[in-house]
């Protein structure tokens, strides 16, 4: 279980985060939203370590991320797909995914490069395990992102805005294998302002307002009339997505009817 | 000096020794930063024959190392024409060309960084080749080679020292000198390059200042 | 006296076991300068004392002549009881002055890497030895390989001071050429333009390695500018 307890984080003088609480227990997909500057992505980058805690606590199954030594045992359990991918630019996309489990997990190299080619055939790029990261276009290069974060057979699943940076056709190529990935039961925490897909995907959504997480609903609940949508801000934030968020499934403006 | 064999004379060369350094310093790289302008102007104008004579001769002197440069003007020279040179005008001769080679290739990075479409426009309003180097592409092209050119000064600084082989008494010569009388070269060497550092730093710090100011003239023009 | 390069005929031997010198001492002073180079670069990038330590050593050594270090090392130091023979002096004085050049462009080439490819080798659990290893150096140094060059040839020209303290690379031969045939004016016409052609082969070399190098790096592993608000949405 991913436990994050009253977590404060500030950039000098603005507070980021103002003690944020939740949890996300195997076998959950659960949902971040909040508008720009909320502190969503500033969220997953306490739980992965990439920012240093100003307050509270943040736990992966028991390990205190605060704690270099937990911490590095904490990265093996879970893994990150970024916004912008960052690839190894150096590195052939099948390099990208075995780096870590070889060196980082210790597993032999030929097993890992057979699952990483299993992993490129199921996201479609079994083409191209031999190319670089600056041949592919963004969507090809956010699903190895997807495969390289799979490759550590991570118990959670760390998703910051993984289609922000990409236009619609590349956006459903993504979200297509991510919805996949839920079904089969991948627990994951997600960062996203696809909200229909998040309604889709997700068992429960957590809103974020100015660094305070204001509601933390089963998705039923979160979209319901008497739940989520009886919050204003909810409210507000969804009419504003609305225009945007038609990738799957009923636009956002019929919920909000 | 806390040495016993130092004397008060000694710091007396020392200081003639970097005075005679500046100075030289100070002249050819005036003389380069002229020339090597010059040179850049040529070539942006697309003068035939001479551009390309130019850049060659240029391209050589830096691509060579300037000790061969000075015995070249020093030794070379005067059994060619049979006259011989004094070590300051050989000194002062190839250290200038040898700036100009280095600010010429500066030189013509700034002014390709000035768009054409401004010199276009320029032209278009009736300003002559002078008036447009002089008040279009000279201010713009100097922004642009502001940081490379304070570079190139405290490079050129130490560049120097290399002409006490030929005997001018600059810093260089006058620690030889200050060596071969006391005989603590580790001492005098240390003193040798304080002076140096303490010369090239102040530089930098000059060179910086300038840079600030006209960046902060050409921060309205949106450069 | 008219300008006659067949004088040299005779003494090409001579100013070929000098070229010899020059290419091993600069040869090695490369080697040298490049370890020392990477190694300065990564720890002038942090902070600490090492970090302020490794920007004092380049300090110094990028503000004192060539020569002054050369003399330093080669007169100075035997008064204190180290004693270095005139070629590894040479090795040593262009593997430092080297190091000094060299460790600003490791350290650019550092300071350009996109933040987000080292935290994704962070969050991956890479180690920060693994990290500087496998991501950080192999990126910095294909970037910094055309500066790194030019660093390179500027050693090869310097090594011609090297002739000051009595090694007797192609310069320090050129001399004894020059005084032998009294005609100093081809000799040194001669080796100028011999240092040219070399630096210039040098720089067509760098140029080849480093389109070689780069060519799968269509940019820095980020998509920046890959869609509007590429780099918005840092909630």
């Amino acid at each position: 279980m991913i436990a994050v307890e009253g977590v404060v984080k500030r950039f000098g003088a603005h507070t980021v985060l103002g003690g944020v609480s939740l949890t996300v227990a195997p076998g959950e997909v659960v949902t971040i939203l909040g508008s720009s500057g909320s502190g969503k992505s500033t969220l997953i980058r306490c739980i992965n370590g990439l920012e240093t805690l100003d307050g509270g606590r943040v736990t992966v199954d028991g390990l205190d991320v605060a704690d270099p030594r937990q911490l590095a045992q904490a990265r093996r359990l879970s893994a990150t797909v970024f916004q912008l991918f960052n690839l190894y630019p150096h590195m052939t996309v099948l390099r990208n995914i075995t780096l870590a489990p070889e060196l980082v997990l210790r597993r032999p190299k030929n097993e890992v490069e057979a699952q990483a080619r299993a992993l490129l055939a199921s996201v479609g790029l079994a083409g191209k395990a031999d190319s670089y990261p600056g041949q592919l276009s963004g969507g090809q290069r956010q699903r190895v992102g997807i495969c390289r974060a799979l490759a550590m057979n991570p118990r959670y699943l760390l998703l910051d805005e993984v289609t922000s940076a990409l236009d619609p056709e590349m956006t459903a190529e993504v979200l297509a294998i991510l919805a996949r990935l839920a079904t089969q039961g991948t627990t994951m925490l997600f960062v996203t302002h696809e909200v229909e897909f998040a309604r889709r995907i997700s068992t429960r959504i957590v809103f974020l307002d100015q660094g305070r997480l204001i509601v933390d609903l089963p998705t039923d609940q979160f979209f319901a009339a008497d739940g989520g949508l009886a919050h204003p801000r909810i409210r507000q934030f969804l009419s504003k997505m609305a225009p945007s968020s038609t990738v799957a499934g009923a636009p956002v403006s019929e919920i909000l009817a | 000096m806390r040495h016993a064999g130092f004397t008060w004379h000694d710091g007396a060369l020392l200081a003639q020794g970097l005075g005679v350094s500046l100075g030289l310093f100070a002249g050819t790289f005036l003389i380069g930063l002229i020339l090597g302008s010059g040179a850049a102007v040529v070539r942006h104008f697309r003068v035939p024959a001479l551009g390309t004579l130019l850049h060659t001769g240029l391209e050589l002197l830096r691509n060579s190392p300037v000790l061969v440069q000075l015995f070249l003007v020093f030794f070379g020279v005067p059994a060619l024409i049979h006259q011989p040179l004094t070590p300051v005008f050989a000194a002062g001769l190839t250290l200038s060309a040898n700036t100009a080679a280095f600010v010429y290739f500066i030189a013509v990075a700034g002014l390709d960084a000035v768009g054409r479409d401004q010199v276009e426009a320029a032209r278009a309003f009736g300003l002559s080749r002078i008036q447009l180097v002089r008040h279009i592409l000279g201010p713009q092209a100097l922004t642009f080679a502001v940081a490379p050119l304070v570079g190139l000064a405290v490079n050129q600084l130490q560049v120097t020292s290399l002409v006490s082989v030929i005997g001018v008494v600059d810093l260089t010569k006058a620690g030889d000198i200050l060596n071969l009388r006391t005989l603590r070269p580790f001492a005098v060497w240390a003193m040798v390059g304080v002076l140096y550092f303490a010369a090239a730093k102040t530089l930098t710090l000059l060179g910086n200042r300038w840079e600030r100011r006209l960046r902060a003239h050409a921060a309205p023009l949106g450069l | 006296m008219p300008f006659d390069l067949t004088v040299l005929t005779p003494h090409l031997d001579t100013l070929l076991a000098g070229a010899l010198l020059t290419a091993g001492v600069c040869a090695l002073g490369i080697a040298a300068a490049f370890a020392l180079a990477t190694a300065l670069g990564v720890l002038a990038v942090g902070g600490g004392w090492a970090g302020r330590l490794a920007r004092l050593y380049v300090d110094v050594f990028r503000n004192v002549p060539f020569v002054v270090q050369v003399f330093f090392l080669f007169y100075g130091l035997p008064e204190v009881g180290v004693y270095i023979d005139a070629f590894w002096t040479g090795v040593l004085a262009l593997g430092l002055v080297g190091g000094a050049y060299g460790s600003d462009v490791v350290r650019s080439g550092i300071l350009a890497i996109e933040p987000g490819v080292v935290e994704a080798a962070k969050v991956g659990g890479l180690s920060r030895p693994a990290i500087i290893r496998r991501i950080v150096l192999p990126i910095a140094l294909r970037t910094a390989i055309r500066p790194l060059g030019s660093v390179f040839v500027n050693l090869v020209l310097s090594s011609s001071i090297l002739s000051m303290i009595t090694l007797d690379e192609v310069t320090g031969t050129a001399r004894g050429v020059a005084s032998e045939t009294y005609r100093p004016f081809e000799v040194y016409a001669f080796l100028l333009a011999a240092y040219a052609g070399l630096t210039y082969a040098v720089s067509l070399g760098i140029d080849a390695l480093h389109r070689r190098l780069n060519r799968h790096m269509a940019d820095n592993g980020a998509a920046r500018g890959a869609a509007p608000g590429a780099m918005e949405g840092t909630a």
